[in-house]
């Protein structure tokens, strides 16, 4: 499904280089549920920006469903990200003056798909992530649970194999943390989804069927847990 | 694209306050351009009027070599037989009216302005049975009556009164060459004022019954000038070759009013280039407002782009959001700045801007006394509505530009 070769990411900050993946290699299936955890610093963002093609490779290869990331034009990685790949961000990044359903469903029509087909779809996982009868609410009238639930949501709604979630629980309580993390593995399951999801909390790992610790651009250990 | 339109008019309810201002500004701007150029083509309309009323007619023959010797005046460069000329042009149905122009000195006598003095003067012989079918002299008359039929009596515009102190009663003397060199003094009472709305001639009119200067000046019936009166509607140039055959054999020429007032005409035309350099900066003014909103419109949202790109939003839907965005703005601004600039053309056109206090004592060029008056000018209407979504939309280009240009973990990383 992913296959991570040998990657590697410097950053140049004036004259000083700062080396954030050295030579990471790592193979995800599909529907696995895998946490990437470590300090801060050690690289999380970066891989997670490799895979999902907005970032750029310094050394060696991504390569996902078969597509090597390297080759690809920007172009091709916009349509190879709309079609495949769904993201959960730290900070939700919803659009304040859309409402629930709309800061799910603009993601359909930017794949051309028929109206009642959207509002069903759209309808349908807002439930499915317990916000029914919230989607006319505006991100400002909803808890940061409940904008994160919005932003499960919105990564899935167009069925992608790959959600990259970068510290999805970072800015959230603990308890709410953990009922994010239960409905991500839930979509999972459901879904076969696979789930990539970065954290340096050690409550969120405890979740992770497969956990790889990184530490200064480097992997340090892999386990698999179920 | 209906997700595009919706996201973008929801982002204009944004930041309001902003969105309004912007508008505003655009809206000022629209505004401005409708009211100039209203203001701009009722002067030039009525310029144009009043030179053919007052001035140039419609047409006008002269002896074929008076034209480039009229600075002199010439009196011997005539028309000698002008009723031929004018019969004749009747049975075609065309108006005309005969006039001498002379150039001479009007002097004026201490017991009737205080002093003694002296000042050259052009005064205009007409014929008062038909000079107001072609210009429109009768109307402007203030005080005293019209002139008659060969008497020593002559008309004057207000303003030249008013500069020398004549009155109703006041006695002039004209001294002129006559036709063959003689100088002849004449003595005419002052019979009516007239207040010209042409300011070029209000400063400077005196007119005389044509017989009276026929008669001092031995004119012999012989005129300088037939004047002819088209309608307002005809296109004067196109006429004039079937009036040219009329006078052939005769050593005539007839001339139309944009010949004659070619000077008037070619400032006209620089005076709209100017004001069309003022209202290029009142589109650069409201250019910089909407690409300074946009700029910070964009950047505030910078965190979302990069949320939009990673979901594989492309770089020309973001860029038709963002457009679609400041269209939004463009209109807002242009729909107020339409409705502004229609109130003050309503303004501009029923009450109009007295500019007397300027045009009493300098020549602009424009032949208007006083007030200003506007036109309407629905063309100007609808391009200003367009042209201030147009580069809206099209200002929004550049910022948007630049936030693209930003890689995409940036974007997200931003604050
Ligand atoms: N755009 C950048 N320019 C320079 N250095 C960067 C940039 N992004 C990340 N880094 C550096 O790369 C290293 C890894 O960063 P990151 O992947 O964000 O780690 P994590 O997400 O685990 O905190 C850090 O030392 C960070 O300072
Ligand atoms: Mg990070």
């Amino acid at each position: 499904m992913i296959k991570i070769e040998n990657v590697i990411r410097d950053y140049h900050a004036g004259e000083t280089v700062v080396h954030a993946l050295r030579g990471v290699s790592l193979d995800i299936d599909q529907g696995e549920f895998i946490s990437i955890a470590g300090p801060s610093g050690s690289g999380k963002t970066t891989l997670l920006n490799l895979i999902g093609c907005i970032d750029a490779l310094d050394g060696g290869e991504i390569e996902i469903k078969g597509e090597k990331v390297s080759t690809m034009g920007k172009k091709d990685k916009t349509n190879f990200r709309r079609i495949n790949l769904g993201f959960i961000f730290q900070t939700y990044n919803l659009i304040p003056v859309l409402t629930a359903y709309e800061n799910v469903s603009f993601v359909l029509s930017l794949l051309d798909i028929p109206e009642d087909e959207v509002k069903k779809r759209t309808m349908d996982l807002l439930k499915e992530v317990g916000l029914e009868g919230m989607e006319h609410r505006r991100p400002s009238r909803l808890s940061g649970g409940q904008q994160q639930r919005v932003a499960i949501a919105r990564a899935l709604i167009k069925n992608p194999d790959i959600v990259l979630a970068d510290e999805p629980t970072a800015n959230l309580d603990s308890k709410t943390g953990e009922d994010i993390l239960k409905l991500m593995k839930q979509m999972n399951k459901k879904h076969n989804t696979t789930f990539v999801f970065s954290t340096h909390d050690k409550m969120v790992m405890d979740y992770a069927d497969r956990l790889v610790l990184l530490h200064d651009g480097q992997i340090m250990s892999d386990e698999r847990r179920a | 694209m209906k997700f595009l339109i919706t996201f973008a008019f929801k982002n204009l309810t944004r930041y309001k306050r902003r969105t309004l201002i912007t508008a505003g500004a655009i809206a000022v701007g629209i505004m401005m351009y409708i009211f100039i150029d209203a203001m701009l083509m009722g002067a030039e309309y009525e310029s144009v009027r009043n030179l053919k009323w007052y001035e140039t007619a419609s047409a006008r023959i002269l002896n074929d070599e008076y034209w480039e010797n009229r600075q002199q005046l010439p009196l011997d460069l005539s028309i000698s037989d002008p009723d031929k000329i004018i019969d004749r042009l009747d049975e075609n149905g065309i108006i005309a009216t005969k006039r001498i122009s002379i150039g001479g000195d009007l002097i004026l006598s201490s017991q009737e302005f205080g002093e003694d003095g002296n000042l050259p003067v052009t005064v205009t012989a007409i014929d008062p049975s038909t000079d107001n079918e072609v210009f429109h002299y009768a109307d402007t008359l203030i005080e005293g009556r019209f002139l008659e039929q060969d008497e020593d009596a002559a008309l004057i515009g207000s303003w030249f009164a008013e500069d020398i102190g004549a009155k109703i009663g006041s006695w002039v003397t004209v001294l002129a060459r006559g036709n063959g060199g003689f100088y002849e003094a004449i003595d005419l009472e002052i019979v009516g004022i007239l207040n010209c709305p042409n300011p070029n001639v209000n400063r400077t009119l005196l007119m005389i019954p044509f017989d009276t200067a026929d008669y001092y000046l031995a004119m012999d019936g012989a005129a300088t000038e037939i004047n002819i009166k088209l309608s307002d509607l005809a296109d004067v140039d196109a006429e004039l070759p079937a009036i040219q055959e009329l006078l052939n054999g005769d050593d005539l020429t007839v001339m139309s009013w944009t010949a004659m007032a070619r000077d008037y005409l070619a400032l006209a035309e620089a005076k709209r280039g100017g004001t069309g350099m003022i209202l290029f900066l009142i589109f650069i003014i409201a250019a910089v407002g909407i690409s300074n909103t946009m700029l910070m419109a964009i950047f505030e949202r910078v965190r979302e782009l990069g949320m939009m790109r990673s979901l594989g939003m492309s770089d020309a839907k973001i860029r038709i959001a963002f457009m679609l965005e400041a269209a939004g703005i463009g209109l807002l601004g242009s729909i107020m700045g339409v409705i502004l600039g229609i109130v003050a053309d309503f303004f501009i056109i029923n009450v109009g801007i007295d500019f007397s206090f300027i045009m009493r004592d300098m020549d602009i060029g424009y032949r208007i006394q006083g007030i200003f008056r506007g036109a309407w000018n629905p063309g100007t209407i609808v391009i200003a509505f367009f042209a201030g979504i147009l580069i809206s939309t099209l200002v929004a280009y550049l910022p948007t530009n630049r936030a693209l240009k930003m890689d995409i973990p940036s974007c997200l990383r931003h604050q």
